[in-house]
Protein backbone atom coordinates (compact mmCIF):
# COMPACT_ATOMS: atom_id res chain seq x y z
CA UNK A 1 0.00 0.00 0.00
CA UNK A 2 1.27 3.34 -0.80
CA UNK A 3 2.75 5.54 2.28
CA UNK A 4 -0.36 7.18 4.16
CA UNK A 5 0.11 10.92 4.33
CA UNK A 6 -0.88 10.29 8.00
CA UNK A 7 1.23 7.11 9.05
CA UNK A 8 3.85 7.60 11.41
CA UNK A 9 4.04 7.93 15.15
CA UNK A 10 0.45 8.52 15.69
CA UNK A 11 -0.32 5.21 13.79
CA UNK A 12 2.05 3.60 16.33
CA UNK A 13 0.40 5.09 18.97
CA UNK A 14 -3.06 3.89 17.89
CA UNK A 15 -1.89 0.22 17.27
CA UNK A 16 -0.19 0.39 20.77
CA UNK A 17 -3.33 1.30 21.86
CA UNK A 18 -5.28 -1.15 20.60
CA UNK A 19 -2.83 -3.75 21.32
CA UNK A 20 -2.85 -2.99 24.84
CA UNK A 21 -6.70 -3.14 25.02
CA UNK A 22 -6.61 -6.94 23.42
CA UNK A 23 -4.14 -8.23 25.80
CA UNK A 24 -5.83 -6.78 28.79
CA UNK A 25 -9.36 -8.37 27.56
CA UNK A 26 -7.50 -11.73 27.11
CA UNK A 27 -6.33 -11.55 30.57
CA UNK A 28 -9.30 -10.75 32.33
CA UNK A 29 -10.89 -13.19 30.50
CA UNK A 30 -8.95 -15.89 31.23
CA UNK A 31 -8.49 -14.80 35.23
CA UNK A 32 -10.52 -16.44 37.80
CA UNK A 33 -11.70 -19.38 35.28
CA UNK A 34 -10.50 -22.60 37.08
CA UNK A 35 -11.13 -25.00 34.28
CA UNK A 36 -10.45 -22.85 31.46
CA UNK A 37 -7.13 -25.09 30.24
CA UNK A 38 -8.56 -28.25 31.92
CA UNK A 39 -10.98 -29.05 29.56
CA UNK A 40 -11.67 -28.98 25.49
CA UNK A 41 -15.03 -27.69 25.82
CA UNK A 42 -14.06 -24.94 28.20
CA UNK A 43 -11.03 -23.78 26.11
CA UNK A 44 -12.50 -24.38 22.45
CA UNK A 45 -15.80 -22.92 23.04
CA UNK A 46 -16.01 -20.92 26.14
CA UNK A 47 -18.07 -23.99 27.81
CA UNK A 48 -20.76 -24.14 24.92
CA UNK A 49 -21.84 -20.69 27.22
CA UNK A 50 -21.76 -17.94 24.97
CA UNK A 51 -24.08 -15.10 25.06
CA UNK A 52 -26.51 -12.90 22.31
CA UNK A 53 -23.88 -10.21 22.23
CA UNK A 54 -20.55 -11.90 22.41
CA UNK A 55 -22.30 -14.82 19.92
CA UNK A 56 -23.38 -11.95 17.30
CA UNK A 57 -19.70 -10.15 17.47
CA UNK A 58 -17.68 -12.95 17.35
CA UNK A 59 -19.88 -13.98 14.15
CA UNK A 60 -19.77 -10.72 13.08
CA UNK A 61 -16.01 -10.26 13.44
CA UNK A 62 -14.86 -13.35 12.06
CA UNK A 63 -17.04 -12.88 9.14
CA UNK A 64 -15.64 -10.05 8.03
CA UNK A 65 -12.00 -9.26 8.22
CA UNK A 66 -9.82 -6.13 7.11
CA UNK A 67 -9.82 -8.10 3.89
CA UNK A 68 -13.61 -7.03 3.57
CA UNK A 69 -12.67 -3.17 3.43
CA UNK A 70 -9.06 -3.35 1.57
CA UNK A 71 -9.93 -6.22 -0.60
CA UNK A 72 -13.77 -6.08 -1.33
CA UNK A 73 -13.32 -2.02 -2.23
CA UNK A 74 -10.73 -2.63 -4.72
CA UNK A 75 -13.14 -4.96 -6.01
CA UNK A 76 -15.88 -2.92 -6.65
CA UNK A 77 -13.71 -0.41 -8.13
CA UNK A 78 -12.58 -3.19 -10.84
CA UNK A 79 -15.93 -4.92 -11.42
CA UNK A 80 -18.34 -1.83 -10.98
CA UNK A 81 -21.80 -2.11 -9.47
CA UNK A 82 -21.56 -6.44 -10.47
CA UNK A 83 -19.96 -5.97 -6.90
CA UNK A 84 -23.31 -5.58 -5.60
CA UNK A 85 -23.14 -9.62 -5.16
CA UNK A 86 -20.77 -9.15 -2.45
CA UNK A 87 -23.87 -7.87 -0.04
CA UNK A 88 -25.82 -11.26 -1.12
CA UNK A 89 -23.41 -13.98 -1.14
CA UNK A 90 -22.40 -12.14 2.72
CA UNK A 91 -26.73 -13.22 3.66
CA UNK A 92 -26.55 -16.62 1.96
CA UNK A 93 -24.40 -17.68 4.57
CA UNK A 94 -27.57 -17.81 6.75
CA UNK A 95 -29.80 -19.71 4.17
CA UNK A 96 -26.66 -22.30 4.30
CA UNK A 97 -26.85 -22.19 7.57
CA UNK A 98 -30.27 -23.41 7.95
CA UNK A 99 -29.86 -26.02 6.19
CA UNK A 100 -28.05 -27.44 9.19
CA UNK A 101 -27.47 -25.42 12.28
CA UNK A 102 -31.05 -26.00 14.06
CA UNK A 103 -30.50 -29.79 14.10
CA UNK A 104 -26.67 -29.57 14.92
CA UNK A 105 -27.04 -27.32 17.22
CA UNK A 106 -29.30 -30.04 19.57
CA UNK A 107 -27.21 -33.02 18.28
CA UNK A 108 -24.27 -31.16 19.65
CA UNK A 109 -25.18 -30.24 22.98
CA UNK A 110 -26.62 -33.86 23.38
CA UNK A 111 -23.10 -35.83 22.33
CA UNK A 112 -21.13 -33.20 23.59
CA UNK A 113 -19.50 -31.88 20.11
CA UNK A 114 -15.71 -29.90 20.56
CA UNK A 115 -15.01 -29.77 16.58
CA UNK A 116 -17.03 -30.82 13.25
CA UNK A 117 -15.43 -34.33 13.05
CA UNK A 118 -16.72 -35.19 16.26
CA UNK A 119 -19.85 -35.78 14.37
CA UNK A 120 -18.47 -37.14 11.48
CA UNK A 121 -16.81 -39.46 13.61
CA UNK A 122 -19.97 -40.21 15.27
CA UNK A 123 -22.33 -40.63 11.65
CA UNK A 124 -19.93 -42.47 10.05
CA UNK A 125 -17.42 -43.89 12.21
CA UNK A 126 -14.91 -44.42 9.74
CA UNK A 127 -11.06 -43.58 9.89
CA UNK A 128 -11.13 -42.65 6.12
CA UNK A 129 -13.81 -40.29 6.05
CA UNK A 130 -13.20 -38.42 9.25
CA UNK A 131 -8.93 -38.18 8.10
CA UNK A 132 -9.60 -36.94 4.66
CA UNK A 133 -12.39 -34.22 6.51
CA UNK A 134 -9.89 -33.32 8.84
CA UNK A 135 -7.30 -33.16 6.21
CA UNK A 136 -9.61 -30.62 4.03
CA UNK A 137 -10.32 -28.56 6.80
CA UNK A 138 -6.90 -28.26 8.43
CA UNK A 139 -5.53 -27.10 4.66
CA UNK A 140 -8.43 -24.70 4.13
CA UNK A 141 -8.26 -23.01 7.64
CA UNK A 142 -4.26 -22.89 7.27
CA UNK A 143 -4.70 -21.36 3.89
CA UNK A 144 -7.29 -18.90 5.21
CA UNK A 145 -4.68 -18.09 8.15
CA UNK A 146 -2.41 -17.51 5.54
CA UNK A 147 -3.68 -15.12 4.15
CA UNK A 148 -4.94 -13.14 7.01
CA UNK A 149 -1.13 -12.72 7.97
CA UNK A 150 -0.51 -11.27 4.53
CA UNK A 151 -2.95 -8.68 5.23
CA UNK A 152 -1.63 -7.80 8.82
CA UNK A 153 1.84 -7.29 7.24
CA UNK A 154 0.06 -4.94 4.74
CA UNK A 155 -1.95 -2.70 7.01
CA UNK A 156 0.43 -2.46 9.66
CA UNK A 157 3.11 -1.63 7.61
CA UNK A 158 1.12 1.07 5.67
CA UNK A 159 -0.57 2.64 8.85
CA UNK A 160 3.24 3.23 10.26
CA UNK A 161 4.85 4.51 7.50
CA UNK A 162 7.88 2.37 7.90
CA UNK A 163 8.28 3.88 11.51
CA UNK A 164 8.26 0.44 13.01
CA UNK A 165 9.81 -2.18 10.31
CA UNK A 166 7.38 -4.45 8.43
CA UNK A 167 8.17 -7.61 9.77
CA UNK A 168 8.97 -6.49 13.50
CA UNK A 169 5.19 -4.64 13.20
CA UNK A 170 3.62 -8.31 11.91
CA UNK A 171 5.61 -10.20 14.71
CA UNK A 172 4.26 -8.09 17.41
CA UNK A 173 0.66 -8.24 16.43
CA UNK A 174 0.67 -11.84 15.83
CA UNK A 175 2.12 -11.84 19.30
CA UNK A 176 -0.45 -9.99 21.04
CA UNK A 177 -3.07 -12.42 19.24
CA UNK A 178 -1.12 -15.49 20.04
CA UNK A 179 -1.37 -14.16 23.83
CA UNK A 180 -4.17 -13.53 24.47
CA UNK A 181 -5.88 -16.29 22.61
CA UNK A 182 -3.18 -18.56 24.72
CA UNK A 183 -4.75 -16.95 28.08
CA UNK A 184 -8.14 -16.93 27.52
CA UNK A 185 -8.99 -19.31 24.31
CA UNK A 186 -12.44 -18.83 23.17
CA UNK A 187 -13.38 -16.78 25.76
CA UNK A 188 -10.58 -14.39 24.53
CA UNK A 189 -11.52 -14.46 20.86
CA UNK A 190 -15.14 -13.57 21.64
CA UNK A 191 -14.66 -10.49 23.83
CA UNK A 192 -12.10 -9.51 21.91
CA UNK A 193 -14.31 -9.67 19.00
CA UNK A 194 -16.43 -7.29 20.74
CA UNK A 195 -14.09 -4.69 20.37
CA UNK A 196 -13.15 -5.48 16.93
CA UNK A 197 -16.22 -5.90 15.73
CA UNK A 198 -17.61 -2.51 17.03
CA UNK A 199 -14.64 -0.35 15.85
CA UNK A 200 -14.82 -2.15 12.20
CA UNK A 201 -18.58 -1.10 12.20
CA UNK A 202 -17.94 2.75 12.64
CA UNK A 203 -14.42 2.74 11.29
CA UNK A 204 -16.40 1.23 7.72
CA UNK A 205 -19.51 4.27 8.73
CA UNK A 206 -17.14 7.09 9.11
CA UNK A 207 -14.75 6.08 6.02
CA UNK A 208 -17.93 6.46 3.92
CA UNK A 209 -19.21 9.70 5.39
CA UNK A 210 -15.47 10.81 3.78
CA UNK A 211 -15.89 9.34 0.92
CA UNK A 212 -19.29 11.10 0.19
CA UNK A 213 -17.93 14.52 1.28
CA UNK A 214 -14.72 14.34 -1.46
CA UNK A 215 -17.68 13.69 -3.78
CA UNK A 216 -19.85 17.05 -2.66
CA UNK A 217 -22.34 14.00 -1.33
CA UNK A 218 -23.67 13.52 -5.33
CA UNK A 219 -23.50 10.08 -5.83
CA UNK A 220 -25.80 10.42 -9.04
CA UNK A 221 -22.37 11.99 -10.57
CA UNK A 222 -20.63 9.18 -9.78
CA UNK A 223 -22.80 7.23 -11.81
CA UNK A 224 -22.84 9.08 -14.35
CA UNK A 225 -19.03 9.15 -14.48
CA UNK A 226 -18.97 6.08 -14.59
CA UNK A 227 -21.61 5.29 -17.37
CA UNK A 228 -19.63 7.23 -19.30
CA UNK A 229 -16.00 6.66 -19.00
CA UNK A 230 -16.09 2.62 -18.59
CA UNK A 231 -19.94 2.01 -19.51
CA UNK A 232 -19.02 -1.39 -19.02
CA UNK A 233 -19.00 -1.50 -15.11
CA UNK A 234 -22.38 0.73 -15.29
CA UNK A 235 -23.93 -2.01 -16.99
CA UNK A 236 -25.63 -4.82 -16.90
CA UNK A 237 -23.37 -8.15 -17.12
CA UNK A 238 -23.22 -10.72 -20.10
CA UNK A 239 -24.46 -14.46 -19.32
CA UNK A 240 -21.31 -15.25 -18.23
CA UNK A 241 -20.61 -13.52 -15.85
CA UNK A 242 -24.43 -13.57 -14.57
CA UNK A 243 -23.58 -17.47 -14.50
CA UNK A 244 -20.69 -16.94 -12.40
CA UNK A 245 -22.25 -14.76 -10.13
CA UNK A 246 -24.74 -17.54 -9.27
CA UNK A 247 -22.55 -19.71 -8.91
CA UNK A 248 -20.69 -17.69 -5.94
CA UNK A 249 -23.91 -17.66 -4.54
CA UNK A 250 -24.07 -21.85 -4.58
CA UNK A 251 -20.34 -22.20 -3.67
CA UNK A 252 -20.34 -19.75 -0.76
CA UNK A 253 -23.78 -20.71 0.14
CA UNK A 254 -22.91 -23.99 1.18
CA UNK A 255 -18.88 -23.62 2.19
CA UNK A 256 -18.79 -20.55 4.23
CA UNK A 257 -21.47 -22.08 7.06
CA UNK A 258 -19.03 -24.98 7.40
CA UNK A 259 -15.67 -23.29 8.17
CA UNK A 260 -14.50 -25.22 11.17
CA UNK A 261 -14.76 -21.97 12.60
CA UNK A 262 -18.50 -21.09 11.54
CA UNK A 263 -19.76 -24.40 12.98
CA UNK A 264 -17.62 -24.47 15.91
CA UNK A 265 -19.86 -20.80 16.97
CA UNK A 266 -23.01 -23.19 17.18
CA UNK A 267 -21.55 -25.20 19.27
CA UNK A 268 -20.75 -22.63 21.47
CA UNK A 269 -23.92 -21.10 21.35
CA UNK A 270 -25.34 -20.92 25.14
CA UNK A 271 -28.65 -22.14 23.85
CA UNK A 272 -31.08 -22.15 20.60
CA UNK A 273 -32.55 -18.83 21.30
CA UNK A 274 -28.97 -16.79 21.70
CA UNK A 275 -28.06 -18.67 18.72
CA UNK A 276 -31.32 -17.79 16.51
CA UNK A 277 -31.26 -13.87 17.11
CA UNK A 278 -27.54 -13.44 16.82
CA UNK A 279 -28.39 -15.30 13.18
CA UNK A 280 -31.51 -13.32 12.32
CA UNK A 281 -29.13 -10.32 13.02
CA UNK A 282 -26.54 -11.24 11.00
CA UNK A 283 -28.53 -11.43 8.32
CA UNK A 284 -28.78 -7.73 8.05
CA UNK A 285 -25.26 -7.29 8.65
CA UNK A 286 -23.98 -7.46 4.86
CA UNK A 287 -26.37 -4.51 3.86
CA UNK A 288 -24.38 -2.02 6.40
CA UNK A 289 -20.89 -3.82 5.59
CA UNK A 290 -20.37 -5.35 2.11
CA UNK A 291 -22.96 -3.38 1.24
CA UNK A 292 -21.07 0.45 2.50
CA UNK A 293 -17.77 -1.18 1.12
CA UNK A 294 -19.23 -1.46 -2.20
CA UNK A 295 -20.02 2.01 -2.02
CA UNK A 296 -16.69 3.09 -1.20
CA UNK A 297 -15.45 1.48 -4.18
CA UNK A 298 -17.79 2.64 -6.21
CA UNK A 299 -17.09 6.62 -5.26
CA UNK A 300 -13.89 5.16 -5.59
CA UNK A 301 -13.92 4.96 -9.30
CA UNK A 302 -14.96 8.26 -9.87
CA UNK A 303 -12.31 9.78 -7.50
CA UNK A 304 -9.16 7.84 -8.78
CA UNK A 305 -10.20 7.07 -11.64
CA UNK A 306 -7.79 4.90 -14.25
CA UNK A 307 -5.45 3.09 -11.41
CA UNK A 308 -4.63 -0.61 -13.04
CA UNK A 309 -5.06 -3.92 -11.30
CA UNK A 310 -2.21 -3.48 -9.22
CA UNK A 311 -2.56 -0.01 -8.16
CA UNK A 312 -6.34 -0.79 -7.59
CA UNK A 313 -5.26 -2.40 -4.81
CA UNK A 314 -3.71 0.46 -3.22
CA UNK A 315 -7.62 2.23 -3.40
CA UNK A 316 -8.33 2.57 0.28
CA UNK A 317 -5.03 3.62 1.07
CA UNK A 318 -5.15 6.57 -1.60
CA UNK A 319 -8.72 7.71 -0.20
CA UNK A 320 -7.68 7.39 3.73
CA UNK A 321 -5.10 9.98 2.25
CA UNK A 322 -6.91 12.22 0.94
CA UNK A 323 -10.21 11.99 3.75
CA UNK A 324 -7.32 12.44 6.31
CA UNK A 325 -6.41 15.79 4.37
CA UNK A 326 -10.06 16.85 4.49
CA UNK A 327 -9.32 18.45 8.61
CA UNK A 328 -7.87 17.38 11.89
CA UNK A 329 -10.95 15.30 12.78
CA UNK A 330 -11.04 13.26 9.51
CA UNK A 331 -6.94 12.58 10.04
CA UNK A 332 -7.77 10.81 13.89
CA UNK A 333 -10.26 8.88 12.66
CA UNK A 334 -8.72 7.89 9.58
CA UNK A 335 -5.92 6.40 12.02
CA UNK A 336 -8.46 4.99 14.02
CA UNK A 337 -9.76 3.49 11.00
CA UNK A 338 -6.54 2.19 10.12
CA UNK A 339 -6.16 0.28 13.24
CA UNK A 340 -9.65 -0.93 12.95
CA UNK A 341 -8.27 -2.88 9.62
CA UNK A 342 -5.61 -4.39 11.56
CA UNK A 343 -8.15 -5.09 14.41
CA UNK A 344 -10.36 -6.71 12.17
CA UNK A 345 -8.04 -9.12 10.60
CA UNK A 346 -6.58 -10.30 13.89
CA UNK A 347 -10.21 -10.75 14.90
CA UNK A 348 -10.27 -13.39 12.17
CA UNK A 349 -6.88 -14.94 12.54
CA UNK A 350 -7.42 -15.73 15.98
CA UNK A 351 -11.06 -17.23 15.20
CA UNK A 352 -9.24 -19.27 12.58
CA UNK A 353 -6.35 -20.05 14.54
CA UNK A 354 -8.28 -21.80 17.34
CA UNK A 355 -9.98 -23.42 15.39
CA UNK A 356 -6.73 -25.08 13.58
CA UNK A 357 -5.91 -26.05 17.10
CA UNK A 358 -8.50 -27.54 18.57
CA UNK A 359 -8.51 -29.71 15.61
CA UNK A 360 -5.33 -30.49 16.34
CA UNK A 361 -6.14 -31.48 20.10
CA UNK A 362 -9.25 -32.78 19.71
CA UNK A 363 -9.29 -34.89 16.44
CA UNK A 364 -5.22 -35.55 15.32
CA UNK A 365 -3.89 -35.66 18.78
CA UNK A 366 -7.05 -36.76 20.46
CA UNK A 367 -8.13 -39.54 18.37
CA UNK A 368 -5.17 -40.80 16.58
CA UNK A 369 -2.39 -40.41 18.43
CA UNK A 370 -2.53 -40.48 22.04
CA UNK A 371 -6.46 -41.05 23.13
CA UNK A 372 -6.03 -41.60 26.37
CA UNK A 373 -3.99 -38.49 27.12
CA UNK A 374 -5.39 -36.21 30.05
CA UNK A 375 -7.89 -32.68 28.14
CA UNK A 376 -5.32 -30.80 29.86
CA UNK A 377 -2.51 -32.26 27.71
CA UNK A 378 -4.41 -32.08 24.68
CA UNK A 379 -5.44 -28.34 25.25
CA UNK A 380 -1.98 -27.72 25.52
CA UNK A 381 -1.09 -29.78 22.29
CA UNK A 382 -3.07 -27.67 20.17
CA UNK A 383 -2.02 -24.25 21.53
CA UNK A 384 1.78 -25.42 20.85
CA UNK A 385 0.91 -27.10 17.47
CA UNK A 386 -0.94 -23.41 16.66
CA UNK A 387 2.20 -21.38 17.85
CA UNK A 388 4.18 -23.63 15.04
CA UNK A 389 1.62 -23.35 12.53
CA UNK A 390 1.64 -19.29 12.74
CA UNK A 391 5.81 -19.37 12.35
CA UNK A 392 5.53 -21.84 9.54
CA UNK A 393 2.76 -19.75 7.92
CA UNK A 394 4.42 -16.45 8.71
CA UNK A 395 7.97 -17.67 7.08
CA UNK A 396 5.79 -18.93 3.88
CA UNK A 397 4.32 -15.30 3.61
CA UNK A 398 7.49 -13.69 3.47
CA UNK A 399 9.05 -16.31 1.29
CA UNK A 400 6.36 -17.24 -0.90
CA UNK A 401 7.36 -20.20 -3.44
CA UNK A 402 7.87 -19.44 -6.92
CA UNK A 403 5.89 -22.00 -8.29
CA UNK A 404 2.73 -24.05 -7.15
CA UNK A 405 1.44 -20.72 -5.47
CA UNK A 406 -1.95 -21.94 -6.58
CA UNK A 407 -1.94 -24.67 -3.81
CA UNK A 408 -2.10 -21.62 -1.52
CA UNK A 409 -5.19 -19.94 -3.00
CA UNK A 410 -6.99 -23.03 -2.85
CA UNK A 411 -9.22 -23.40 -0.05
CA UNK A 412 -12.82 -22.77 -0.32
CA UNK A 413 -12.88 -25.44 -3.15
CA UNK A 414 -11.28 -27.83 -1.28
CA UNK A 415 -13.57 -27.05 2.12
CA UNK A 416 -17.04 -27.20 0.36
CA UNK A 417 -15.99 -30.99 -0.75
CA UNK A 418 -17.36 -31.61 2.83
CA UNK A 419 -20.92 -30.11 2.99
CA UNK A 420 -22.61 -33.73 1.68
CA UNK A 421 -20.94 -35.67 4.61
CA UNK A 422 -21.51 -32.96 7.19
CA UNK A 423 -25.12 -31.50 5.86
CA UNK A 424 -26.81 -34.19 3.96
CA UNK A 425 -25.36 -37.09 6.63
CA UNK A 426 -27.74 -35.09 8.99
CA UNK A 427 -30.80 -36.05 7.54
CA UNK A 428 -30.10 -39.00 5.17
CA UNK A 429 -29.77 -42.32 7.22
CA UNK A 430 -29.33 -44.25 4.04
CA UNK A 431 -25.87 -42.07 3.75
CA UNK A 432 -22.69 -44.65 4.14
CA UNK A 433 -19.18 -43.92 4.73
CA UNK A 434 -17.27 -45.55 1.58
CA UNK A 435 -19.47 -43.37 -0.79
CA UNK A 436 -19.17 -40.40 1.62
CA UNK A 437 -15.16 -40.88 1.06
CA UNK A 438 -14.98 -41.40 -2.52
CA UNK A 439 -17.35 -38.52 -2.76
CA UNK A 440 -15.03 -35.67 -1.44
CA UNK A 441 -11.99 -36.81 -2.80
CA UNK A 442 -13.43 -37.24 -6.17
CA UNK A 443 -14.80 -33.32 -5.13
CA UNK A 444 -11.35 -32.32 -4.18
CA UNK A 445 -9.12 -33.79 -6.47
CA UNK A 446 -11.60 -32.00 -8.90
CA UNK A 447 -11.78 -28.71 -7.58
CA UNK A 448 -8.11 -28.64 -6.85
CA UNK A 449 -7.01 -29.92 -10.25
CA UNK A 450 -9.21 -27.51 -12.13
CA UNK A 451 -7.54 -24.63 -10.01
CA UNK A 452 -3.92 -26.06 -10.27
CA UNK A 453 -4.09 -26.25 -13.90
CA UNK A 454 -5.51 -22.51 -13.75
CA UNK A 455 -9.17 -23.35 -14.86
CA UNK A 456 -10.45 -22.19 -12.26
CA UNK A 457 -14.04 -21.41 -13.72
CA UNK A 458 -15.62 -23.79 -16.48
CA UNK A 459 -18.34 -21.61 -17.99
CA UNK A 460 -18.52 -19.12 -15.47
CA UNK A 461 -19.14 -22.31 -13.40
CA UNK A 462 -16.32 -22.21 -10.61
CA UNK A 463 -14.85 -25.80 -10.04
CA UNK A 464 -15.26 -26.11 -6.34
CA UNK A 465 -19.26 -26.25 -7.56
CA UNK A 466 -18.43 -29.06 -10.49
CA UNK A 467 -16.27 -30.56 -7.33
CA UNK A 468 -19.29 -30.52 -5.48
CA UNK A 469 -21.78 -31.43 -8.14
CA UNK A 470 -19.77 -34.67 -8.85
CA UNK A 471 -19.22 -35.53 -5.06
CA UNK A 472 -22.90 -35.48 -4.46
CA UNK A 473 -23.52 -37.97 -7.22
CA UNK A 474 -21.17 -40.56 -5.88
CA UNK A 475 -22.78 -40.21 -2.49
CA UNK A 476 -26.30 -40.48 -3.06
CA UNK A 477 -25.33 -43.67 -5.91
CA UNK A 478 -23.21 -45.22 -3.89
CA UNK A 479 -25.18 -45.17 -0.57
CA UNK A 480 -28.55 -46.19 -2.29
CA UNK A 481 -26.08 -49.36 -3.33
CA UNK A 482 -25.32 -49.80 0.66
CA UNK A 483 -27.24 -51.87 2.24
CA UNK A 484 -28.47 -50.15 6.03
CA UNK A 485 -27.86 -52.31 8.81
CA UNK A 486 -30.22 -52.59 11.69
CA UNK A 487 -27.64 -51.73 13.95
CA UNK A 488 -26.57 -48.43 12.52
CA UNK A 489 -30.58 -47.91 12.74
CA UNK A 490 -30.31 -48.03 15.76
CA UNK A 491 -27.21 -45.57 16.73
CA UNK A 492 -28.72 -43.28 14.17
CA UNK A 493 -31.75 -42.73 16.49
CA UNK A 494 -29.89 -40.56 18.93
CA UNK A 495 -30.06 -38.09 15.89
CA UNK A 496 -33.76 -38.07 15.70
CA UNK A 497 -35.35 -34.76 17.16
CA UNK A 498 -37.88 -37.09 18.80
CA UNK A 499 -36.44 -40.16 20.73
CA UNK B 1 -40.23 -33.29 22.79
CA UNK B 2 -42.92 -33.52 21.34
CA UNK B 3 -43.29 -33.83 17.35
CA UNK B 4 -45.98 -31.01 17.00
CA UNK B 5 -44.23 -28.49 18.88
CA UNK B 6 -41.06 -28.89 16.93
CA UNK B 7 -40.32 -26.48 13.95
CA UNK B 8 -36.93 -26.82 11.62
CA UNK B 9 -36.90 -24.88 8.33
CA UNK B 10 -35.35 -27.92 6.75
CA UNK B 11 -38.64 -29.66 6.27
CA UNK B 12 -40.31 -26.91 5.44
CA UNK B 13 -40.03 -26.67 1.32
CA UNK B 14 -42.09 -23.65 0.70
CA UNK B 15 -39.05 -21.92 2.69
CA UNK B 16 -36.19 -23.04 0.36
CA UNK B 17 -38.43 -22.34 -2.99
CA UNK B 18 -39.16 -19.18 -2.23
CA UNK B 19 -35.29 -18.52 -1.45
CA UNK B 20 -34.32 -19.89 -4.90
CA UNK B 21 -36.47 -17.43 -6.62
CA UNK B 22 -35.12 -14.74 -4.19
CA UNK B 23 -31.81 -15.64 -5.01
CA UNK B 24 -32.51 -16.14 -8.77
CA UNK B 25 -33.80 -12.62 -8.80
CA UNK B 26 -30.99 -11.40 -7.38
CA UNK B 27 -28.82 -12.51 -10.52
CA UNK B 28 -29.23 -9.72 -13.24
CA UNK B 29 -30.04 -12.14 -15.71
CA UNK B 30 -33.59 -10.75 -16.90
CA UNK B 31 -31.84 -7.56 -17.99
CA UNK B 32 -30.74 -6.22 -21.25
CA UNK B 33 -27.41 -7.04 -21.37
CA UNK B 34 -25.22 -3.85 -21.50
CA UNK B 35 -28.08 -1.38 -20.99
CA UNK B 36 -27.40 1.35 -18.32
CA UNK B 37 -30.00 3.91 -18.55
CA UNK B 38 -32.23 4.77 -16.82
CA UNK B 39 -30.72 6.17 -14.26
CA UNK B 40 -33.37 6.38 -11.35
CA UNK B 41 -32.42 8.04 -8.23
CA UNK B 42 -28.22 8.60 -9.41
CA UNK B 43 -28.10 4.89 -10.22
CA UNK B 44 -28.52 2.23 -12.79
CA UNK B 45 -32.19 1.10 -13.04
CA UNK B 46 -31.22 -2.08 -12.79
CA UNK B 47 -29.15 -1.95 -9.86
CA UNK B 48 -32.15 -0.91 -7.84
CA UNK B 49 -33.97 -4.54 -8.51
CA UNK B 50 -30.95 -6.34 -7.33
CA UNK B 51 -30.58 -4.40 -4.35
CA UNK B 52 -34.35 -4.90 -3.29
CA UNK B 53 -33.83 -8.72 -3.90
CA UNK B 54 -30.58 -8.31 -1.50
CA UNK B 55 -33.00 -6.56 1.31
CA UNK B 56 -35.49 -9.44 0.64
CA UNK B 57 -33.45 -11.36 1.11
CA UNK B 58 -31.97 -10.42 4.15
CA UNK B 59 -35.75 -9.92 5.83
CA UNK B 60 -36.99 -13.12 4.87
CA UNK B 61 -34.06 -14.97 6.14
CA UNK B 62 -34.03 -13.23 9.66
CA UNK B 63 -37.77 -13.76 9.54
CA UNK B 64 -37.73 -17.20 8.90
CA UNK B 65 -35.22 -17.94 11.49
CA UNK B 66 -36.93 -16.39 13.95
CA UNK B 67 -40.65 -17.63 13.30
CA UNK B 68 -39.86 -20.93 11.62
CA UNK B 69 -37.23 -22.37 14.04
CA UNK B 70 -37.94 -23.76 17.30
CA UNK B 71 -36.33 -27.06 18.80
CA UNK B 72 -35.08 -26.97 22.33
CA UNK B 73 -36.07 -23.31 22.64
CA UNK B 74 -39.30 -23.40 25.43
CA UNK B 75 -37.66 -26.26 27.25
CA UNK B 76 -34.40 -24.72 27.41
CA UNK B 77 -35.67 -21.36 28.26
CA UNK B 78 -38.02 -23.10 30.95
CA UNK B 79 -35.00 -25.12 32.58
CA UNK B 80 -32.77 -21.51 33.03
CA UNK B 81 -36.09 -20.08 34.84
CA UNK B 82 -35.80 -22.99 37.36
CA UNK B 83 -32.02 -22.27 37.42
CA UNK B 84 -32.49 -19.21 37.83
CA UNK B 85 -35.46 -19.76 40.45
CA UNK B 86 -33.25 -22.41 42.36
CA UNK B 87 -30.62 -19.55 43.06
CA UNK B 88 -33.54 -17.26 44.66
CA UNK B 89 -33.87 -19.61 47.11
CA UNK B 90 -30.65 -20.58 48.32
Amino acid sequence: MNELIFAGLDGVLVLIFYAVVMLLIGYFSGRGEKGLHESLSNYYLAGKGLGLVTLFFTLYATQYSGNTIIGYAPAAYRSGFVWLQSITFMTVIFAGYLLFAPRMYVISKRLNFITPTDWLQFRFNSKAVSILAIFLMLWGLGNYLLEQLVAIGQAVSSLTGGTIPYQVAVVAFILVMLIYEWLGGMKAVAFTDVMQGVVLMVGIFVFLIGAFYLVGWDFGTVTRFIAEAEPAKAAVPDLPTTINWFSILILVGCGAAIYPHAIQRIFAAKSERTLKRSFAVMAWMPLITTGLVFVVGIIGIALIPGLDEAGSEQLVGLMANQIASINGFYYWIMILFFGAIVAAILSTADSVLLSFSSLVSNDVYGKYINPNASEHKKVMVGKVVGVIAVILLLWLAWNPPGTLYEIFVLKFELLVQVFPAFVVGIYWKRMAAMPVFWGMLAGAVIAGGMTLTGHGTYMGVHGGVIGLAVNFIVVVVGSLLVPVTEQKEVKLRKIDLVE
Amino acid sequence: MDNKSIKEPIQKKWIWIILFFIILGNVPWYFQSGSIAPLVWGVPYWTLFIVAFAILLSAFTSWVIMTQWNIVEDEEEDEEKERKRGIEHE
